[in-house]
């Protein structure tokens, strides 16, 4: 046999990034496939779940309480997606010992990384659709749905997905990442006001949820789902969560474009 | 195999016992050394999780008063109790298996009781400084006046052994750490959203509420909260049943699980 080893050509370009990207999504959505569907099952019960649950808990709610818990139920929905699954998705890879092989992959490790985030991204959606459903349904509020919701929960959801992305890479001990995640959860749904209005806060801890990304979410998204609810500037919550988005990306990209 | 001369086929109960004990100490200082870096993380994530369960949903819940301020409080030291027992233990025994530690425990010439004993005193350890934070949280918070009785020893104790042997049967009878972890996190689900841990059991729909007539969990904050409270309930004989029946079920089911050959 004989090798020509004359022309080496550096493949580049748009047109190679693409066919890259999508080869990886389809490697990434099989390597997952069992996960992914789980994931979906668990958002979906976890959704309509805390529904009932903050009901139970809760007791007798105004009408004006119920619409905050139907519109926060979206936000919980897709936050388990990005904050949770990512990192965890990615510290199955270093369990498995797959992490450093998906990086021999002669593909752009963008293309690799893109691949993950759109998967996550989009994957959040079904299920955070059918748990506002059901959220709606079993309160029967009153919901003004406008075209921002798109928006929104595109934001949302690639928000989560990128700051998952970047604690998955930056932090190196699967047990500190399911510490991390577990604390996430815990401040999620106990101590942010999602589900409930930010004035029932004291104000030092509501100070500190405008620095963090998770009562944004839930601004921008009950925004989109009624009318006159949201009293603070919406905008604002967009460009804190783009501050997010940004430092994420960043953190992943030093990460993921490091030579070991 | 041949036996050695020196050490007699069948020991002297004394002997056994006292071997039993050392197999005992030397465990538990095993898995507590083994994992000395974790024991802190767990043992302060309990109290955050005993406080911060108590204060956390005090901040969402619109009025709190005091019997929702005594359920909440009990509650937490309740789930304290069982998410050590049937959420810690199997994650540690899933943790082991994933790193490839857990054959080499069963492989050390140690009973394998003694193995399940050490790490349930492991669990006391990390429950108890949650389950004070917990209660002084709520005292401190809202007022509210505990009246401690004698039945919370036993109640305590057999709440988080049935939770503790129910976590070891989970962990040990499935195999894949992921699907233990699943196991565990939907078991979080349930018993803090589903369950009437922390809320009156009136709540539920009728249908869930008889379910966990035959569950443990219910039955462990009968006992614990009727422990701690004065006319907020009345445990019976029947929870007292109902808890021992599941410990022995779940104690079967760990010997069973932990004494086969792989």
């Amino acid at each position: 046999m004989t090798v020509t080893t004359d022309v080496i050509r550096v493949r580049s370009g748009s047109r190679f990034w693409a066919d890259a990207y999508t080869s990886m999504l389809r490697f990434e959505s099989r390597n997952l496939r069992t996960y992914l569907t789980i994931g979906l099952v668990i958002q979906l019960a976890l959704g309509a779940g805390m529904t009932l649950m903050y009901g139970f808990y809760f007791g007798d709610l105004d009408s004006a309480q119920q619409t905050f818990l139907v519109t926060g139920i979206p936000t919980l929905a897709l936050i388990p997606i990005g904050f949770v699954m990512v990192p965890n998705a990615i510290m199955e890879h270093k369990l498995h010992d797959t992490y450093d092989y998906v990086w021999s992959l002669p593909v752009p490790r963008s293309s690799s990384a893109m691949a993950t985030f759109t998967i996550f991204a989009l994957l959040g959606i079904p299920g955070m659709v059918v748990a506002l459903l059901i959220a709606w349904v079993t309160y029967d509020v009153d919901l003004v749905v406008s075209w921002s919701l798109v928006p929104a929960v595109l934001f949302t959801s690639s928000i989560g997905a990128s700051v998952g992305y970047a604690v998955g890479h930056v932090v190196p001990q699967p047990r500190v990442i399911s510490l991390i995640t577990n604390i996430v959860m815990f401040l999620v749904l106990l101590f942010s006001p999602i589900v409930v209005a930010i004035e029932q806060f004291p104000g030092w801890w509501a100070d500190a949820h405008h620095v963090l990304p998770f009562w944004h979410m839930s601004v921008v998204i009950r925004a989109a789902l009624t009318d006159g609810l949201v009293t603070t500037p919406v905008p604002i919550s967009y460009g804190v969560l783009a501050i997010w988005g940004a430092i994420s990306g960043v953190a992943a990209a030093m990460i993921v474009g490091r030579r070991r | 195999m041949t036996a050695d001369a020196d050490s007699p086929p069948l020991l002297s109960p004394q002997r056994r016992v006292s071997g039993w004990m050392r197999a005992y100490r030397t465990l538990f200082r095993w898995e507590l050394l083994g994992s000395r870096l974790l024991y802190p993380i767990l043992i302060v994530s309990q109290i955050l999780v005993g406080a911060g369960f108590v204060i956390g949903f005090g901040l969402l819940i619109p009025d709190v008063d005091a019997d929702t301020a005594r359920y909440l409080s009990t509650g937490a030291v309740v789930m304290s109790l069982i998410l050590v027992g049937l959420v810690v233990s199997p994650q540690l025994i899933a943790q082991q298996k994933m790193e490839g530690s857990y054959d080499y425990v069963r492989s050390m010439p140690v009973p394998r009781s003694a193995a399940l004993v050490a790490s349930m005193s492991l669990g006391l350890m990390v429950a108890i400084p949650g389950i004070v934070a917990a209660l002084g949280v709520a005292t401190m918070r809202y007022d509210i006046v505990l009246s401690v009785h004698t039945s919370a020893v036993p109640a305590f104790i057999l709440t988080l052994a049935c939770g503790s042997l129910l976590g070891s049967a989970v962990g040990h009878a499935i195999d894949r750490p992921q699907a233990t972890l699943l196991f565990t996190q939907l078991g979080i689900v349930f018993i803090i959203g589903f369950s009437p841990v922390s809320f009156p059991v009136e709540r539920l729909p009728h249908w869930l509420s008889n379910l966990h007539e035959f569950l443990p969990i219910h039955h462990m904050s009968l006992l614990v909260r009727s422990s701690l409270t004065e006319g907020l309930v009345d445990a019976t004989v029947k929870s007292w049943l109902v808890l021992a029946v599941w410990t022995v079920i779940a104690a079967t089911v760990t010997g069973v699980v932990m004494g086969r050959r792989a």
